[in-house]
């Protein structure tokens, strides 16, 4: 799991050595290291990959923990864009944001903080934000 | 608003605590040190102009002069979490340390599990309990936004949840919610005695519990957001009974008698400790109700009122087990 964040995002390992993972169906959960009760548990620490289909897509709430670390498949976004890909919407992205960009996901900043996920081809951005994280759409400023 | 009525001799300046169930509360957030220093997130408001205050008895409280603060992007991305001021207390009360194992025993939305997380700075592990499967993904949701990462979360009946021992255990329990009216009216309204005495049983066995699965010396904060001493002081009572590691009173009149003696003794397993948030303004947890003695001990509860503080309502009791 390590090697699949170091590949994409070249992330060390070292950025998840005091964490546990876990496996349930297809998803991939993290947690601070700790001894766990024998419990049943509905969910242990934060989901952190979604291994449904291929390639693994890393989730929101994982890249805003462990993305400031990417130094590849990364995009940095001005203010305007910022503000769509907070509304879950999908733009058009320039060359210069993408920095070498491989088609898949991106962790995507802003003013250098992550704001999330991102799904990268040929200069589209589709935004990866959940729905119940996004930002309201702003009315047109338009009035005819 | 007569259920309001009850009250007249316990809480002090009775009209002005009437007048005010009627006027709305402010809006009020968490700066979660998970994902971001109070400094940075203070120069970030400031920069758009968002209308807060920061409160005067805690460092990482807001008031929000806004309409609709969950649509700030500060939410969104988890740096603050919008939560009712008072309800920022028992975490505090509890005083969890990093390492340690906290139980919170009805964790549903997480407000105060993510609050232990943070002051735990996402160390040891919190055990977040919430027995209604509709309510477990608002607790996921708000875990997963606001990035705690040593949350692992179950779906038990509190009052028979399985393993010990916890260093500290929040009980924060169901209740008739009268301290909410001035977010939502209507909740007084519809209360009456009988939805408390009700509600008592569920507490009582709650925190039962929560005392069998504390480890000695360890601490158990039991809260609620409602005025009633029928889901106050006399669950705490009623729950201190019991000596501490027995799994059922075996429920003779001669074992009950014996529990009731040894408290009134003094000899009990446990003990209340003061509560006291500086800044602050509380009142004690009363002794007496229509008539039955609850205990010299329940001073040391607090009472929170909505005229007090300008807040809504709370009750807040920490206990250590010996």
């Amino acid at each position: 799991m390590a090697a699949v964040w170091h590949s994409r995002f070249a992330i060390s390992s070292e950025v998840f050595s005091g964490y546990s993972f876990f496996r349930k169906a297809n998803s991939i959960w993290a947690m601070t290291r700790a001894e766990l009760p024998r419990l049943s548990y509905e969910a242990i620490g934060m989901r952190i990959m979604n291994c449904k289909d291929r390639p693994w897509k890393p989730t929101t709430s994982a890249l805003q923990v462990f993305g400031k670390h990417a130094t590849k498949n990364l995009i940095h976004l001005q203010a305007d864009s910022a503000r769509i890909f907070l509304e879950g919407k999908s733009q058009e992205i320039g060359e210069d944001s993408t920095m070498n960009c491989e088609p898949g996901y991106v962790v995507v900043f802003y003013r250098g903080e992550v704001l999330g996920c991102g799904l990268y081809s040929h200069g589209k951005l589709v935004s990866q934000i959940p729905k119940d994280r996004r930002m309201p759409s702003r009315e047109s400023e338009d009035i005819s | 608003m007569d259920f309001l009525d009850r009250y007249r001799d316990i809480v002090p300046d009775w009209e002005a605590f009437r007048a005010i169930q009627s006027q709305p509360l402010h809006s009020s957030a968490r700066i979660n040190t998970l994902k971001i220093e109070k400094g940075k997130l203070i120069e970030r408001l400031n920069e758009q102009s968002v209308p807060f205050k920061c409160l005067g008895w805690y460092p990482l409280g807001l008031k929000l002069e806004l309409e609709s603060p969950g649509k700030l992007l500060e939410n969104l991305l988890g740096y603050i979490h919008i939560q009712e001021e008072l309800s920022m207390v028992p975490p505090l009360v509890l005083d969890p340390k990093p390492g340690e194992r906290i139980l919170d025993m009805c964790a549903s939305p997480g407000s105060k599990t993510t609050q232990i997380s943070a002051m735990m700075k996402n160390t040891g592990l919190v055990i977040a309990n919430e027995p209604s499967l509709g309510r477990i993904a608002a607790l996921r949701s708000n875990c997963e936004r606001l990035g705690a990462m040593n949350v692992a979360i179950t779906r038990y009946d509190g009052r028979n949840f399985p393993r010990a021992p916890f260093d500290r255990v929040l009980v924060d329990a169901p209740c008739s919610a009268e301290g909410r009216e001035r977010r939502g009216p209507g909740v007084i309204e519809r209360n009456n005695c009988k939805r408390s005495l009700g509600l008592q049983v569920l507490q009582i066995g709650l925190l039962k519990n929560a005392l069998r699965l504390v480890r000695p010396g360890g601490v158990v904060v039991y809260s609620t957001c409602t005025y009633a001493p029928e889901e106050n002081e006399m669950v705490v009572r009623e729950a201190l009974k019991e000596p501490a590691g027995a799994r059922k009173a075996d429920g003779t009149d001669e074992a009950n008698r014996a529990c009731e003696n040894a408290f009134c003794r003094g000899e009990s397993h446990f003990r209340l400790e003061k509560v006291a948030i500086p800044g602050l303004r509380q009142c004690p947890g009363i002794v007496q109700w229509n008539g039955v003695e609850l205990g010299e001990e329940m001073c040391m509860a607090a009472r929170y009122y909505p005229h007090i503080n300008d807040t809504g309502g709370f009750f807040v009791a920490k206990i250590i087990k010996n």
